[in-house]
């Protein structure tokens, strides 16, 4: 169900842990306030009544949403654009074009270097997508896409 | 004329004086009062000693501040420092400067003085403020900082105190400045005496819980249409009187005028701002005509700089009230092309459909909701139609068009906006489809520009998918 705009390639299936695992910590949170508040809140019409939904929306975040997420991920990088595309309610599809693109990081956390994905984040002057995230991809490949595009600015000029 | 290593120098000295007298109102007369008045006796030993304490505190902070703030115009960078124990420097390449311009409060004014802004491409974050100078050297720091050339320009590098070729492009006689203060209508206001009211309670003992108690009661009592229509007439009323004074206060004198390469917007009635705005600073273009003052054949004219802006809307206005002619005179002196109203393409018809929801969902909750509290309530739901109706033309409103050298918007019913957005402004594009719009079959493309903000963007919403994609490759494409 992509926005068929180019071919996109899909994340590393690292990405889809690391999904997982922090879904699974949100689960947790979730539960957790939901426990206390069936502790605390007074006069509950029935035992459960914040509780039940409360382990149905966990189980979802925790089993069903992160593969879903994870599949809806994409990008493409075709040597004048890089293309990223997401969501699962709302599709998103941006477009930076290398010759826009301010400065590049490369980043992983201590979870993303665990699974062997990284994250490259692109910096633009725009005003909503001032940076935009692309997670879930090898070191490598982050690299790649940062030094291609720094020769690509580099050989354009600089602003 | 650039004076290469120069030595630092400090803010003018009556700038102590000046933020002394701002922070008076705050700090030397409210707390005394408070403390003298505590117990509701008048202690004159805790009032008056209370003021010198914090007068000579304040004295002293002030005049540390000014002591400590520093700043050195050098060759290749402007330095500021500031702060005592942890000294702060801020190094601004010339190169990167783009902009320098000149505010002179009332109280500036009154002391000679001036506040020099000096702006970047970087947005708030990265501006320097030297405030305040004498207004001399305020122009002098002007002329310097304009005249550094990193290579080999065709102007001549010396700064004529007449600029030549300025021309005026638009300007607002004081009779236009009181007609845009009616359509300046603030609600604001009202809530700001309101709270001003407030906080002078704080101080004077005045009973105002017996006074407006039995007015409550008496309202409450008596609740009837003519009683809320009289208040809502005095509102309206106040609310209209409030948006004359701040736009006679905001626009009196308004002169824009054009040098090559950059605008200067003059305004002010007690704060005295000057503005400069670089040709090559434009992002975009906006020509906005508002619900009531556009019937009325009233526009105005508005670019997205960048860095940012002090104009509440962030973009800088060229023209705030303008007929259609002077709009197109002012767009002329722009690098940006004229906004051609044909060869613009409608959105799909999705659109009306979600313009209805968007519009009319949260006017049918608001009052569906209240009128369970509120039975008279209900008859707000008669409302609801109106934004429905007015959904039905968003359509043939929301047109665009790829242009030769920009992409151009149209966008609104009652309150119309024009986009003009350059290609080389285009930051990023995103095609974005929500859940209702992929079972509708359209989608929305988002235009991003450096320097926008507001809640109104120049973006194609609800475009038939294959048309939505279309533009937005044809749009890549161009940035080159």
């Amino acid at each position: 169900m992509t926005l068929a705009i180019v071919p996109l390639t899909p994340l590393e299936r690292g990405q889809l842990h690391v999904i997982r695992l922090r879904a699974i910590r949100n689960a947790l949170v979730v539960l957790a306030a939901a426990v206390v508040a069936e502790i605390f809140v007074p006069d509950l019409p029935m035992r459960g009544l914040i509780l039940a939904p409360a382990l149905l929306l966990a189980l979802w975040i925790a089993v069903f949403a992160p593969g879903r997420s994870w599949r809806r991920w994409g990008y493409a990088f075709t040597g004048s654009e890089l293309h990223v595309e997401y969501g699962l309610f709302t599709r998103v599809h941006t477009i930076v074009p290398v010759l826009r693109v301010q400065h590049i990081d490369v980043a992983q956390d201590v979870l993303e270097r665990l699974f062997g994905v990284a994250r490259l984040i692109v910096h633009t002057a725009g005003s909503e997508n001032n940076f935009v995230v692309l997670p879930g991809i090898s070191r490598d490949t982050a690299e790649g896409i940062r030094d291609a595009i720094r020769e690509r600015i580099g050989s354009a000029g600089h602003d | 004329m650039t004076e290469a290593g120069s030595a630092p120098q400090r803010l003018h000295v009556l700038t102590v004086i000046m933020r002394f007298v701002k922070r008076a109102p705050s700090t030397l007369v409210v707390p005394p009062l408070v403390l003298g008045f505590a117990g509701r006796e008048f202690h004159p030993v805790l009032a008056f000693g209370t003021f010198a304490a914090i007068a000579a505190a304040v004295i002293v902070t002030t005049w540390l501040g000014w002591w400590t703030f520093t700043y050195t115009i050098g060759e290749e960078e402007v330095l500021i420092q500031h702060g005592l124990v942890q000294r702060s420097r801020r190094s601004i390449p010339r190169g990167r400067i783009q902009d320098v311009s000149i505010e002179r409060s009332p109280f500036a004014r009154i002391f000679g003085l001036a506040l020099v802004r000096i702006e970047t491409g970087g947005g708030k974050a990265e501006e320097a403020e030297l405030d305040s100078v004498s207004l001399a050297e305020a122009e002098r720091l002007r002329a310097l900082l304009r005249a550094y050339r990193p290579a080999a320009s065709e102007r001549a590098d010396e700064t004529s105190p007449a600029e030549p070729e300025r021309r005026t492009v638009y300007a607002m006689s004081l009779g236009r400045v009181l007609l845009r203060g009616v359509f300046g209508f603030s609600m604001l206001w009202l809530a700001a005496i309101y709270g001003a009211i407030h906080s002078i309670d704080r101080v004077v003992e005045f009973d105002w819980e017996k006074w407006f108690g039995e007015a409550e009661r008496v309202a409450l009592a008596q609740f009837s249409l003519l009683a809320l229509l009289l208040v809502l007439a005095i509102a309206l009323l106040l609310g209209v009187l409030a948006g004359i004074v701040r736009t006679l206060l905001r626009d009196y004198g308004f002169m824009l005028s054009h040098e090559p390469g950059r605008f200067r917007r003059v305004r002010g009635l007690l704060t005295r701002s000057e503005v400069v705005i670089a040709d090559r600073r434009i992002q975009l273009g906006l020509v906005h005509r508002g619900a009531i003052s556009g019937r009325l054949g009233w526009n105005t004219v508005a670019v997205q700089t960048l860095g940012g802006s002090d104009d509440p809307s962030g973009r800088q206005e060229l023209a705030p009230f303008a007929t259609a002619a002077e709009a197109a005179e002012v767009v002329a002196a722009t690098p940006l092309p004229p906004f051609e109203r044909i060869g613009l393409r409608p959105v799909a018809s999705a659109h009306i459909l979600r313009s209805a929801i968007r519009h009319g969902l949260p006017v049918a909750l608001v009052f569906g909701i209240a009128g369970w509290f509120l039975p008279p309530l209900w008859w707000g739901l008669l409302l609801v139609p109106v934004p429905v109706i007015i959904a039905l033309f968003q359509r043939s409103f929301h047109r665009y068009a790829l242009r030769d050298t920009s992409l151009q918007v149209m966008r609104g019913v009652l309150s119309q906006r024009d986009w003009t957005v350059p290609f080389e402004s285009i930051q990023t594009l995103t095609v974005q489809q929500s859940w209702l719009q992929r079972r509708l079959g359209v989608a929305t493309v988002v235009v991003d520009t450096a320097g926008a903000s507001g809640l109104h963007r120049p973006n194609v919403t609800d475009a038939p998918l294959d048309a939505a994609l279309a533009l937005t490759q044809a749009l890549a494409a161009r940035v080159d």
